[in-house]
């Protein structure tokens, strides 16, 4: 046997390389249609851009439902029974803050007001507004990320701080300004970035005491009590125990109040559907597409396929041939479609309108379109199976 | 009957019937072929259109079963083989040149003849070295990086022909290998093949109606009918000139 014949005998070995020698031919012909490629990329980048942008936009939303609770530095929520979403709050006793105190594993307790109030405005208009108070010495629930002014501008006389995205809603105050709030004068002493609710009506922080004045609430009454836990304390039986002591209130760790917060939105708005649904139909339409394109690169190349078959391809060269393409395809079209959706989302996302793409999403994404791409190559793979060799002796 | 040993058979066919059915009739295409080849021997296969010469080398490639007789091929029993194994077959021993040449659009004359060993599983670095050689063979050694569409028709049966025989096989098909080529290049192409095949002992059976390149054959084989009507042994006269054959 010579050089030649044994090189070609080695080729046999190891046998998993058969499928991965087909990677050169794959790419080579994919890329070798530019017009049928670029179409299919075109789909994935649509279907990837979608689902970040669309899905951006809704956890962005979403999130604002959460917001109060997520940022709040509270471990537990105790508010009125049946309790079920942060911005509508009912009243509980304040004095009952004592037992929540009471209660081992619990570091420090302080209650929390939230209510709605209209702002009267220069022009003689007014905006509702959701007025939120915290003890004037507290540490839970107090606004951060300030804009202009500090956490002490609002222990002065009258202050109160407002989401500098809000500024039009306000008739744009500048700091020192005055407003009547709930038939009370405020004065603007800070604002915040980035601090906007679900709802169109602005966040206004307070201290605990002015709040309950503008939202004409008795000082024996708050909205929630926020907890903070010692260190090592188990939030659900602390819960527990809190249940235990106070049966007429709901008790929730952080996490499970903001999930219930949101759930207030997703099922009573429809909205998890309607984004849903916008970003189902956004896939279909990619899906279609690349599965289409893929198709169309396949018919347009059956004599090739034959002839590939009339030469010895297995149906398993054939089909990583064809798996091959379509990985490229979506690898290439999710990195095009993520750095896309990137830059869509550092371009236009504001707090009002808040982007929010989590490495999940992006990565849910592309496995997503990975998944799509491989189950368009069963459509031509199933036209192939059934190509008969013969066609390139025939022609 | 041409009498065979069966150490230098490469062909037996025996018998061979095969029909097409179309709706409710069935035509025989062959009926009671009867053929043997042998190690280096260049068959022409020839005759009328429908006489069933590319129904046969279909046969004796693997791509259509008989549906009666015993085709015996490089000795393996074609009746015998499943569908796995007459791939393993075709891929192995077996090197084919079509009428219209085939190749991958999107792969370089290089590549191309490269696919038949990459679908052996060997690795495109590997088959390069091969492929090349091949192309400097059969003389477009400077054409290795050069596209299907970069390339005269002449040029691209030379690469399928190349592609072809990279695997070492023992046995070439071809089919209408001049057809879509003009006298010269068509005479070029046939006289490549047919060094080729004296040169590395291997064995061709070549369907064509082409007259003009019988004088390069062996034997010539006329179907008609479906049976081999006449049975014509070298030397065959070539013709006066290519020139005088171009269209």
């Amino acid at each position: 046997m010579d050089k030649r014949q044994w090189a070609i005998r080695l080729g046999h070995w190891p046998p998993r390389m058969i499928e991965h020698t087909m990677w050169s031919i794959a790419l080579e012909t994919l890329i070798a249609d530019r017009a049928k490629l670029l179409t299919a990329l075109v789909g994935v980048v649509f279907s990837i851009v979608l689902v970040n942008i669309q899905g951006g936009f809704f956890l962005g939303l979403i999130g604002r439902a959460s917001l109060l609770v997520d940022s709040s530095q509270a471990d537990i929520w105790v508010g009125h029974k049946g309790m079920h979403n942060v911005d509508f709050p009912r009243d509980i006793p304040r004095r009952w803050i004592q037992r929540v105190r009471g209660v081992p594993g619990v570091r420090r307790a302080e209650p929390y007001l939230i209510g709605w109030a209209d702002v009267t405005l220069p022009s003689g208009n007014w905006e509702n507004a959701v007025v939120i108070g915290f003890e004037r010495s507290g540490r839970m629930g107090t606004p951060w990320n300030f804009a202009q002014g500090g956490a002490e501008s609002l222990l002065h006389t009258d202050a109160i701080a407002f989401d500098e995205s809000e500024t039009e809603k306000l008739e744009s105050p500048a700091l020192g300004q005055l407003r009547e709030l709930g038939a009370r004068r405020v004065r603007v002493t800070a604002t915040t970035r980035g601090i906007t609710g679900f709802l169109v009506a602005p966040y206004i922080f307070t201290t605990f005491e002015r709040a309950a004045a503008c939202l004409q609430k008795p000082a024996e009454v708050c909205s929630y009590f926020l907890v903070q836990l010692e260190p090592g304390a188990n939030p659900q039986e602390v819960c527990a125990a809190i249940r235990r002591r106070l049966p007429d209130l709901d008790v929730y760790t952080r996490d499970e109040y903001a999930a219930v917060s949101i759930n207030f939105w997703m099922t009573r708005t429809g909205l998890g559907i309607s984004f849903g649904a916008a970003t189902l139909l956004g896939l279909l339409v990619g899906m279609v597409m690349v599965g289409q394109t893929l198709y169309a690169l396949v018919l347009d190349r059956m004599e090739e396929f034959g002839t590939l078959k009339a030469i010895g391809a297995k149906e398993g060269q054939i089909y990583s041939l064809l798996l091959v393409q379509a990985i490229v395809l979506a690898a290439i079209g999710a990195l095009l479609g993520l750095a896309l959706a990137w830059g869509i989302q550092s371009a236009y996302s504001t707090p009002r309108a808040p982007i929010v793409i989590p490495w999940w999403l992006s990565m849910g994404s592309a496995a997503l379109v990975l998944a799509i791409c491989l189950l368009a190559s069963l459509l031509p793979y199933y036209r192939i199976r059934k190509l008969d060799p013969l066609i390139v002796l025939q022609s | 009957m041409v009498a065979f040993d069966s150490a230098e058979t490469v062909v037996h066919v025996k018998g061979l019937y095969k029909a097409y059915r179309r709706g409710n009739t069935v035509a025989p295409v062959l009926n009671g072929v009867d053929l043997v080849v042998r190690r280096g021997e260049c068959v022409y296969l020839a005759g009328p259109s429908g006489s069933g010469k590319t129904t046969l080398l279909s046969i004796l490639g693997c791509i259509l079963t008989p549906d009666r007789g015993t085709v015996q091929v490089l000795g393996h029993d074609l009746g015998t083989l499943d569908a796995e194994a007459r791939i393993a077959l075709r891929r192995d021993h077996i090197g084919f040149v079509f009428q219209k040449f085939h190749l991958i659009r999107g792969l370089t004359a290089l590549h191309n003849v490269c696919v038949p060993l990459v679908l052996r599983g060997m690795t495109r670095r590997a088959a390069y070295p091969l492929a090349r050689q091949l192309l400097r063979t059969v003389g477009l050694g400077d054409r290795c990086e050069y596209h299907p569409h970069n390339l005269s028709a002449g040029q691209c049966q030379r690469v399928a022909l190349a592609r072809a025989l990279v695997g070492d096989p023992d046995l070439i098909l071809a089919d209408e290998p001049t057809a879509s080529l003009d006298a010269a290049n068509g005479q070029e192409v046939m006289d490549l093949l047919r060094r080729l095949v004296r040169q590395r002992g291997k064995t061709a059976i070549v369907v064509t109606h082409d007259q003009r390149i019988f004088h390069f054959a062996d034997r010539v084989f006329w179907l008609e009918n479906g049976r081999v009507a006449d049975h014509l042994q070298a030397p065959l006269a070539p013709p006066p000139s290519a020139k005088e054959h171009s269209p």
